[in-house]
């Protein structure tokens, strides 16, 4: 049996009279790929923002790994397995690429708060620096500005760094938005070379990569869970095409 | 400490209260609104004042003074907006805090040399240099109770102009939401060189209003500055309305404090210890009070946006 | 001592690095060469205020170039550090090292503490507040008549046990120690990985949230590790001038430090020092330049210092030492393709 590395507790949300989560639960197993779909509006963001941290729900509980995180800060959160790529690319736009992974490695080794030795030139964070480049084929780029690179790169780096703190658990808030075909197979496969190794929560508008790549999906429709099963069940789902798919 | 003192500095807090909102509330929309800071509004305050003084001067009339005046300081912010303010709105913060504390200097600078660096005082007009007893046995200055009054009448205009008109939805959008209002296709350059100018009149009137009361000198309104940046902390950036309520309240507790707070300290502690931390602790009430909100309020008590 | 001679090291590449820097501050050492046969002796005063001023500018600037936090309050740690030296005085301490000892935990403690008041916003609120504190000081030290109040009150130069700063060049050469050690810790802290991390903060704080770290307690370090570098300045200024009053924390000195790192160079390590060197010649001779344009308005050569500061800030890019950055590459790329000839 599977165990959970994210289980959600009746969790609910609202802002004034809207209803953007509704007594929401739901689980993702270890090592597995769970994609999160819904229409536009769903309250999809609004709930990776309350795993995240930087949304405190009404009520409701998030636990990671058994562990209720529902009063931790985004900073704790990393600090106890989730990782999370932003929807628009969310990197360290003033350094080159290698510099971005050498903080990320820092952060991760819990070594920033020393005053000595010059970060950058220090092997072993190079070492390790590198090590999070090659997991997405962009070692290349390492002396790139960050601002320099094209948007699949920047992508690429988001991912990057969100693997960097090694998570348990990591959040892909529409890794493949803005990129093209090339690039979309190329974080396709990644992901799918992930699988196993970390447990993921994808939301993605793209469907035919969802159902490539999604061992469960939960569906979201207005904060409400409508479904929850494998790709086969929920492509079934009478609900699901009538609420969602069909619409398409 | 009779009940007539404490009226009279209740109402000279009220006083001091409203001529802070008229600068407080051009100031906290240009903060809320445009994101800009603009530190040379206590200019604005000064301009103003100088215009009403010296055509005070020239034609032996306070009204015409004002009236003149009034117009004049509108133009001065609309202008001023247009030359250099607008150039920066996409700077960042210190790039604008620098550029304005250009001006600062610059508009300090070009006063002296017109009218030298030496104060100016003016008479209260002779219509309004008597007192009024606004209750039996309470004289108080007329001037000053017909400060409040205009005050709040531009605190109702304000109010007004703002919640009932179609441009000052617009301003109400735009502290909201700047980014979104812009979308919206309204004219978001003609908007803001309006509520510049709008504010650099307010300012001007506050200094027009003090001009008789205090005095007409280059740098007189970087004291207000600093209070009404005090005032849009508390009372949240972008809204007329918290300025209103948090300028009546620093304007109350900074008047009240300086006044009674050392013989209050007197009744608890002894002579000298009373004497030495009194008006220290006066003149730091009202920052006391920025840092108590700040605690647990960080964006006001009633802040613009959502 | 394999540690020792490691941060020797850390320090000559890094120096190295920082060539500009360092090559002014050895200037600064031997500038009282230059005055003694030049027997220009008021030069060494200005030389020390420019070193005095620079210092509070590099402690600003490690917050606000480095760290992206425009605080408009840093003046009021100055202060704290001269009237730190003034009021021991008061009380008849008269070591110097006490002062300094002084100056930095008073510093320290209050960094903290508008820091953490303070650091909880950011943009607008994060000015004005800043801003406000500094005013409360203000008004704080104003109202101490037992410390001087408004007029402020004279002081002896402190006395560093041996070291009588009386003597000629002895508080020169402190300075310049001070200085050149402020400059060295600020060289260690923007390479380390904590300068790194704040930079990083400047650059994208939810980014560096994403990595497990709270971008707080960085901004709040670095923004004490800066409030205590204004301090030490300040207590060197009171020894220096002889006199301490509200006037040194006055807000518009907050914005001359400002002035200063952006006349240099946001964000480097010369800029400041630059800048401070800029603006005190601006300060001699713009009234000169103005004098003898139109001698009946020499003093108010202010006039021409505000629209100059806007010019810097709309076209002046990178400041002094972007300008010299620039200067030096495009000399090397000359140099290189004549070479290739």
């Amino acid at each position: 049996m599977s165990k959970a590395v994210l289980e959600l507790q009746n969790l609910h949300k609202s802002f004034g009279a809207l209803q953007a989560t509704r007594d929401l639960s739901f689980c993702v197993n270890a090592g597995e790929i769970h994609a999160l779909i819904g229409p536009n509006g769903a309250g999809k963001t609004t709930l990776i923002q309350q795993i995240y941290g930087a949304l405190k729900p009404d009520t409701g509980t998030v636990l990671l790994n058994g562990r209720d995180i529902t009063g931790l800060s985004v900073a704790d959160r990393v600090q106890a397995g989730i990782g999370r790529s932003f929807q628009i690319s969310n990197v360290l736009m003033d350094f080159t690429v290698l510099e971005n992974a050498i903080i990320a490695e820092q952060a991760r080794l819990r070594q920033s708060f020393r005053f000595l030795h010059p970060a950058f030139d220090d092997p072993d964070l190079q070492t390790g620096a590198h090590k999070i480049l090659n997991r997405v084929g962009l070692d290349d780029r390492a002396a790139a500005r960050a601002s320099d690179l094209a948007h699949g790169e920047r992508r690429m780096l988001e991912l990057a760094l969100a693997l960097a703190t090694r998570p348990d658990l990591l959040l892909l808030d529409e890794p493949m938005a803005g990129a093209g075909q090339q690039e979309s197979q190329r974080m396709s496969q990644i992901i799918n070379d992930l699988r196993g190794t970390v447990a993921i929560l994808l939301i993605e508008h793209d469907m035919d990569a969802v159902f490539r790549l999604a061992d469960r999906i939960t569906v979201l429709v207005e904060g409400a869970v409508i479904a929850n099963g494998t790709a086969d069940q929920i492509s079934h789902d009478a609900a699901v095409r009538a609420a969602y798919l069909g619409s398409e | 400490m009779t009940s007539t003192i404490i009226l009279e500095q209740t109402f000279n807090g009220l006083q001091a209260g409203v001529t802070l909102f008229l600068v407080a509330a051009g100031l906290t929309l240009i903060l809320g609104i445009m994101d800009f800071v603009f530190l040379a509004h206590g200019a604005q305050v000064m301009i103003g004042a100088y215009f009403a003084a010296a055509i005070t001067a020239a034609s032996g009339n306070f009204y015409l003074g004002i009236l003149l005046a009034i117009p004049l300081t509108f133009a001065s912010g609309y202008v001023l907006e247009f030359l250099v303010i607008r150039h920066l709105y996409r700077r960042d913060h210190m790039e604008q805090v620098l550029a304005t504390f250009g001006l600062i200097l610059f508009f300090n600078e070009l006063i002296r040399i017109g009218f030298g660096p030496a104060a100016l005082y003016s008479d209260l007009p002779p219509s309004l240099s008597g007192f009024v007893e606004i209750l039996p046995d309470t004289p108080y200055p007329a001037y000053r109770l017909g400060v409040i009054g205009v005050g709040l009448a531009c605190a109702l205009a304000i109010h007004l102009f703002v919640s009932r008109t179609r441009i000052g939805a617009m301003v109400r959008a735009g502290a909201n939401n700047p980014e979104m209002t812009a979308a919206l296709g309204v004219n978001i350059r003609i908007l803001f060189r309006l509520i510049f100018a709008a504010g650099a009149c307010f300012a001007g009137v506050a200094g027009m209003l003090l001009g008789p009361l205090t005095a007409v000198q280059p740098g007189m309104g970087e004291p207000l500055l600093i209070l009404s940046l005090v005032v849009i902390i508390i009372g949240g950036i972008g809204s007329v309305r918290g300025a209103f309520i948090a300028a009546i309240i620093v304007g109350l507790a900074d008047t009240l404090g300086r006044v009674f707070l050392p013989g209050l300290l007197r009744l608890v502690f002894d002579q000298a210890t009373a004497d030495g931390a009194g008006p220290a602790l006066a003149s730091m009430l009202v920052y006391i009070l920025m840092a108590v909100v700040l605690i647990f309020r960080p964006t006001g008590l009633f802040p613009a946006k959502g | 001592m394999g540690g020792l001679s490691s941060v020797i090291k850390l320090a000559c590449d890094g120096m190295r690095d920082n060539r500009l820097l360092w090559a002014l501050i050895a200037g600064f050492a031997l500038f009282p060469i230059y005055t003694h046969f030049a027997d220009l002796p008021f030069w060494n005063d200005v030389a020390m205020r420019i070193m005095l001023l620079g210092m509070a500018a590099m402690g600003l600037n490690l917050v606000l170039g480095y760290g992206g936090m425009v605080s408009f309050g840093h003046a009021a740690f100055v202060g704290i550090g001269a009237y730190c030296v003034a009021i021991s005085q008061v009380y008849g301490i008269s070591n110097g090292w006490l002062h300094l000892a002084f100056a930095i935990v008073a510093c320290g403690v209050a960094g903290l503490v508008i820091g953490y008041l303070a650091l909880r916003t950011s943009g607008i609120y994060f000015i004005m507040i800043t801003l406000a504190f500094a005013q409360m000081l203000f008004f704080l030290f104003v109202s101490l008549e037992a410390y001087g109040g408004d007029d402020g009150m004279s002081i002896d130069r402190a006395e560093f046990g041996i070291i009588d700063l009386y003597a000629p060049l002895r508080l020169y050469f402190l300075i310049w120690a001070c200085l050149a050690i402020v400059a060295m810790v600020l060289m260690f802290i923007v390479r380390s990985r904590f300068g790194v991390t704040l930079r990083a903060v400047k650059s994208n704080a939810s980014r560096v949230e994403a990595m497990g770290l709270s971008p707080l307690r960085f901004k709040i370090t670095g923004y004490v590790i800066s409030a205590v570098i204004c301090g030490i300045a300040g207590g060197l200024f009171a020894s220096w001038q002889e006199y301490v009053s509200p006037d040194i924390m006055h807000w518009t000195r907050s914005g001359e430090l400002m002035i200063i790192i952006i006349l240099g160079g946001l964000g480097t390590l010369a800029g400041p020092l630059l800048g401070a060197i800029a603006f005190l010649l601006l300060e001699e001779f713009l009234p000169v330049l103005l004098g003898s344009l139109a001698p009946a308005y020499a003093e108010n050569w202010m006039i021409l210092f505000g629209p100059l500061l806007i010019m810097v800030v709309l076209f002046g890019r990178g400041g002094l030492s972007g300008m010299i950055g620039r200067w030096y590459a495009a000399r090397n790329a000359a140099g290189k393709g004549a070479d290739r000839r």
